[in-house]
């Protein structure tokens, strides 16, 4: 199956706690059920930003590791 | 008027080195006070002191500038208000923590509440030496448990739904200590790596990670002073129901091993901690 994406996202040159600031600002600009590309870094990025994203109710449908330290998720808004 | 300096000790008064001049100490519960408690501690600071508050290292709040003349007037000022004196000396002093679960994001057990169970249960008892006590919701350890004679802080034990998880890898990635790996798509932990900070149980897309046991880790003979030293692991998974009597355990051991003039890291130092934990359930 695959999923519609709504809109991406980069946040590979930001550090955090910018990185989720980014990414739940993006997500406000949604409508609920809609998909949301991120494209974030290992370490704190990977860190922090899932939990927080999973933390604010919304759902994430999938992780993927795009190249070595280089993460990729979609999330569905809330 | 003769002056019993330790009596005066005991209810949070303490000689400034100016001559006639004291600062009483305040204590708070986990660091919280309420909007007109900071209203009255400021007002008495204004009338009896010289209109500043010190907030001290244990969260507490002291009043310095208070001339032995008003002594009694403050005293019975602050029983009126119901605000809480801290102490000095060879007692159990003012329990600090962290904001803990109700708060942060982190959080894994209740900091204030528990800091809270501890104050009413041990503050200013006499104790062979100074007991300093702390609660940390999670192993970020704010609160410095480590540091404090008698430390807990919260942890939560991660169990896995293997039919739930979608192999993503994603608590590989986000463990900060390297806990988990990837095995045959199924995540395995390392016990003796894991923190127990839930890290995993926060991030999982698909709450395959769940929460099993919740408690705190208790650590004892942490200290500062002039040759600090952290407090060791004493008791693991400690329920939220059983934290006043582990405690009661520490304070027996430290009593029944403890040599004059030593703190709980000391008496730890000379006996060993296997010897201290024995000591604890005799």
């Amino acid at each position: 199956m695959t999923i519609a994406v709504k809109t991406s996202l980069d946040v590979t040159g930001d550090v955090c706690p910018i990185t989720f600031v980014k990414t739940k600002l993006k997500l406000e600009e949604l409508q609920a059920g809609e998909v949301l590309e991120v494209f974030l870094n290992g370490g704190e990025p990977i860190q922090n930003v899932p939990r927080s994203v999973k933390g604010e109710g919304h759902k994430i449908l999938e992780v993927t590791e795009v190249e070595a330290g280089k993460f990729r998720l979609l999330i569905e808004r809330a | 008027m003769t002056i019993d300096y330790n009596e005066l000790k005991k209810g949070g008064f303490l000689r400034q080195k100016q001559k006639d001049q004291f600062v009483l100490r305040l204590r708070t519960l986990g660091g919280n006070l309420t909007g007109e408690q900071l209203r009255q501690i400021a007002d008495l600071a204004e009338r009896y002191g010289k209109g500043y508050v010190h907030l001290t290292t244990r969260m507490g709040a002291e009043i310095p500038w208070i001339d032995i003349k008003d002594y009694d007037a403050i005293r019975k000022e602050v029983k009126e208000l119901g605000l809480r004196t801290g102490t000095c000396g060879p007692r159990i002093r003012t329990v600090v923590a962290c904001p803990g679960n109700e708060i942060c994001q982190h959080g894994i057990m209740n900091s204030r509440v528990n800091a809270t169970h501890l104050d009413e249960n041990f503050f200013g008892r006499e104790v062979p030496m100074k007991t300093k006590l702390a609660v940390s919701g999670c192993p970020n350890s704010c609160a410095k448990p480590q540091e404090n004679d008698i430390g807990f802080v919260g942890v939560v034990e991660p169990v896995l739904r293997e039919d739930k998880c979608i192999s993503c890898g994603l608590c590989e990635k986000t463990c900060k200590v390297g806990a988990i790996t990837i095995v045959d798509q199924k995540p395995q932990i390392d016990e003796n790596k894991c923190l127990y900070d839930g890290n995993c149980i926060a991030s999982c897309p698909v709450d395959a990670w769940e929460a099993g046991r919740k408690g705190f880790d208790a650590y004892a003979g942490g200290k500062i002073g002039r040759l600090p030293q952290l407090g060791v692991k004493v008791a693991r998974f400690v329920p939220e129901e059983e934290v006043v009597v582990t405690v009661e355990k520490i304070l027996k051991a430290f009593t029944n091993l403890g040599d004059k003039g030593e703190r709980i890291a000391n008496t730890i130092n000379r006996v060993g901690v296997e010897a201290f934990i024995a000591g604890m359930g005799e």
